[in-house]
Parts: structure tokens; sequence; C-alpha cells
């Protein structure tokens, strides 16, 4: 009774903590106005705008870098308006949802596979690619982060439960991992609003890059180190890592105890190891990326225990998040659905994958992936000191800058599709050999 | 696996992936009556988050079975 009573405590209080980290990609925007244009002037630059929660039109102004020919009547569009004297003036205009044509839904259906593969094996994944994705096909930026977060939280849930079945998702340390993620995810957001403030959106973007940049490859550098060495070592290989024995050494109490991680902690020192996951993952957004190798490098876990645990955790800061856009209207949720029909099946694929695989195949497809996308962010650096003005970059190299960015990210689901599947169809292989082997020895 | 089983497991994808199929032609076939209601916001947040659940366990567990089906499973579960 005292358990239940304990882990619905650290739920509500993980739900509390997550609020902010689920919106680490971004806060729903608080001055966008959804609705359809029904008519527009077009000598004195004037349209009539119907909001979706009003009956009557207002009278807005088309601001000057906006042409007529962006207002799109009858169709449903986010705008950005401000005030000026009275006069409602529109900044921006998107177009909310795109046409599904058939090259358009293959796409959604092909990366939505192997985002849900990549997600079911290393616990996160998928939403790094998806949202530029969507993006390069015309969806506006918060609907497309709205709409992949949606998908997010169903298939981190039938991933959770299907490796929760496999006995491999440590649920206290999850919750706990998420829990103390609170301080740094606030102060994350404090230095991002700092530096937004300070510098721009430019600037902005500059310092993500910078620290995302820094961090994938200094992480992916020592996941990939630590995989070629445990294969090369085979099962002794896999030991638990110097800095999480250390780690494990102080005692100062309370401590407590990880049964699937199998590990004893203090919980001073997985606070600071939360709060330093909420950090990252509030200035990079891809909080997997820096909690899977805590939890394995840190705390002790395994990496199968670590990227399953990691599917809780996507699991609540997913729903939560999906929530807090869903009450904003920005969800299409067309999109959200298609990507689910072929993720679910590869977030099924990929976490009954675990079970043919060593550890280190995981760390390899963690550490592969983290570089590829380090090399995406890497060299859209210039395009950012371009705007801020600190060098010159043609608008010519800054598309191919922005081109090679993009396909390095489908080259990341690539290399990691290849590699899971490849190791998953060997695994299987040998696993079906050794039955047929057991039961001849039977027989005989 | 026996033969009922096996016929049982063969129903039960097969209702599941109508009931799939079937929940992704509404969809589809009503876009403009969907968008219309799920971007509303407010108590209709309720919308976009029930219906992705509903796929969730509806098409999951197609999607579960259709595995079952091909015999891929878990290293040591029965196939």
């Amino acid at each position: 009774m005292k358990k239940w009573i304990v882990a619905i405590l650290a739920a509500i209080i993980a739900m509390l903590v997550l609020a902010p980290a689920a919106l680490a990609e971004g806060a729903p925007p608080s001055d966008a106005k959804k609705g359809e244009f029904i008519k527009v002037d077009t000598a004195n630059r004037t349209a009539e705008f119907r909001p979706v929660d009003r009956d009557e039109p207002i009278t807005v102004r088309l601001d000057e870098p906006l042409a007529v020919e962006d207002v799109h009547l009858d169709k449903k569009v986010m705008v950005s308006l401000s005030n000026d004297d009275g006069e409602q003036v529109v900044t921006e205009i998107s177009v909310m949802f795109i046409g599904l044509e058939p090259g358009t839904l293959v796409a959604l259906l092909i990366v939505g596979f192997v985002g849900g593969l990549l997600s079911g094996f290393i616990g996160s994944g998928g939403a790094f690619v998806l949202t530029p994705s969507m993006m390069s096909l015309g969806v506006p930026g918060a609907v497309a982060v709205a709409s992949n977060m949606c998908h997010k939280f169903p298939k981190a849930m039938v991933g959770t439960y299907k490796r929760f079945r496999y006995g491999q998702v440590d649920v206290k340390l999850g919750l706990m991992m998420a829990g103390s993620a609170i301080a740094g995810v606030e102060l994350g957001i404090r230095v991002q609003k700092m530096i937004l403030d300070k510098w721009g959106s430019s600037g902005s973007d500059l310092y993500v890059s910078f620290v995302f940049v820094v961090i994938l490859v200094i992480v992916g550098s020592i996941v990939l180190r630590d995989a070629f060495k445990s294969a090369r070592g085979g099962e002794a290989g896999e030991k638990k890592p110097r800095l999480a024995l250390t780690m494990q050494k102080i005692k100062i109490p309370p401590m407590i105890h990880f049964k699937k991680a199998d590990v004893v902690l203090s919980l001073w020192v997985t606070v600071p190891i939360g709060f330093a996951t909420g950090l990252l993952a509030a200035t990079i957004a891809v909080g997997g990326f820096i909690g899977v190798p805590g939890m394995i490098y840190i705390v002790g876990a395994s990496a199968v225990v670590a990227s399953a645990t990691e599917l809780l955790v996507a699991f609540v800061m997913g729903l939560w998040g999906s929530t807090q856009w869903a009450l904003s209207g920005l969800i299409d949720i067309r999109l959200t659905l298609l990507i689910l029909a072929t993720s679910l099946l590869g977030v099924q694929l990929g976490a009954l994958g675990t079970t043919y695989v060593r550890d280190h195949t995981i760390k390899l497809v963690m550490a592969a992936v983290m570089l590829i996308v380090a090399v995406s962010r890497g060299v859209k650096v210039p395009v950012y000191m371009n705007k801020l003005g600190m060098i010159s970059v043609s608008s010519g190299t800054a598309d191919l800058l922005n081109t090679i960015s993009f396909w390095a990210l489908i080259a990341a689901l690539a290399v990691a599709g290849g590699i899971i599947s490849s190791a998953m169809i060997k695994g299987i292989i040998r696993a079906r050999i050794e039955e047929k082997e057991v039961a001849a020895s039977r027989g005989a | 696996m026996t033969r009922t089983a096996g016929k049982k497991s063969y129903v039960r994808l097969t209702i599941l992936g109508i009931i799939s199929l079937l929940s992704y032609y509404l969809l589809l076939a009503n876009q403009s009556l969907v968008t219309d209601y799920f971007i509303k916001g407010g108590a209709y947040a309720l919308l976009p988050i029930g219906t992705a659940l509903y796929f969730s366990f509806v098409h999951g567990a197609f999607c579960s079975g259709l595995l079952t089906i091909a015999r891929i499973s878990a290293k040591g579960s029965s196939h």
C-alpha cells in the first residue's frame, strides 16, 4: 500500500516537474491567432479575418513585407497579430494544414517507421528529424512541433509497455530522473530567455547549436568508444562504468535501490544528475540524448535498462506537452496519426529488437545518431553567425548548408535503421538456430 | 502455438485491422470536419489527445498482432 502511495505521489510530482521540460522544443505561441480569411481588399491592403473562437470577422491590415497573394481565402491559417493604435496588423501568415499528396503520405510513413524503430531501440529519436521534415513539407513550425509531440506520447506508451513486459523498465529510476530535472529545466529555460532577450532568435539559435554540437560530439564520442570497447571485450567488456562505480560509493542517506538498473544510489547523487539532464534537455530539446547516457555512465544502468526507462520519461513528457499544445489547438491530428500508423509498428519492432542484441549495439546506434545529428546542426552554425553579422555567408551557401543539414538528419535515420535492422535479423536467425539445436538435442 | 490459438490470432488481427483501416478512412474522408473541431483548443483539447490514445490502442494492438503472425517476437518468448 505504502509503495503505491509513493509511486502515485512521485508520478504527480513528475507530471508537474515535466511541464516545462515537455515544452523544451518551444511553448505554444501566445500571439498566434487561428482562423480564416474571408475577403481581401487589394487596394487598401486590408482583409476580413474570422478567428476560430469568434463568429464575427475582424478587419486586419497587412504589414509591409506581406503581399496580398499571401492571403489564402477559405483556408485555415495561423496569423501573428499585433496592435497598432487600435488597428489589428497581421505580421505573419501560415497555412495550417498542408494538402496530403501521395508523396507527402509516403514521406511521413517512412520517417514515422524509422523514427519508431529508433525510439523503441534507443529510447529516444525520431523527434529530431520529424519536426524539420514536416516543416520542409510546408507545415508551420508550431503545428509541426505540436503534431510531432502528440505522436510522441502514444508511441512512447506502447514502447514502454512492451519493454516493461520484457523486464527492462526501471519505473522508480524513470520517475526519479524526471522529478529531479525540475531545477535544471527551469534554469535552462531562464538562460535561454536571457539569451533570446539579449541577442534575439539568431543569437539563441547560435547558442543552442553550439551547446548541441559540443555536447553531442563529446557524449557521442564517449558512447562510440565505449561501444567498440564493449564489442571487443564480449560480455566481459560490458562492465559498469568507473564513474558510476564512484557514484555508488557515495553513501549519504537516503539510499535508493533501483531494482531493474541493479544499483543502490544516494538521493544526493541522483538529484544533480537529474538537474544536469534537465538543464541540457531544456537547451538542446533532445532530452533522450542526455538522459540515456546519464543513466548508463553516471547511474550505472545497462544500455538496455537506460533506453527502456527513457521511454517512460518520454511518455510522461509527451503526454503533458501534447496537452499544452492541444489546449492551444495547434495539433494537426492527420499528421500525428499518419506518423503513428507506421511508428507504432516500428517502436514495437525496435523494442523486441533489444532482446536480441547486446548493450554495445544500442550504444553504437545511439553514438552514430548523436554524431550525425551534431554534424547536421554544426553546418548551420555559419548561417546563424551570418545573421548576427559575425561573418558573411552568401544566400546560395546558406541554402546549401540548410540542405546539407536536412539530409544529414535523414542520413542519421538511415544509418540507425540499417544498424538496427541488420543486428535484429542476425539476432533472430541466431536465436532460431539455437532453438532448433536445443530441440534436436532434446529429441536425441 | 496450438492451431486454435493461431486461428484466434488471425481473427483478432483481422478485426483489429478492419477497425484500424476504417478509423483511418473516416479520418481522411472527413479531414475538414476533423480539423474544424480539433483546432478549437480549450475543452476540445480532449479530441486530439483521446484520438491519439484510441489509435495507439487499436492500431498498436493490430501492429503487435501483425508481428506475432509474422513470427517476429522477443527472444525467449514463444512464437
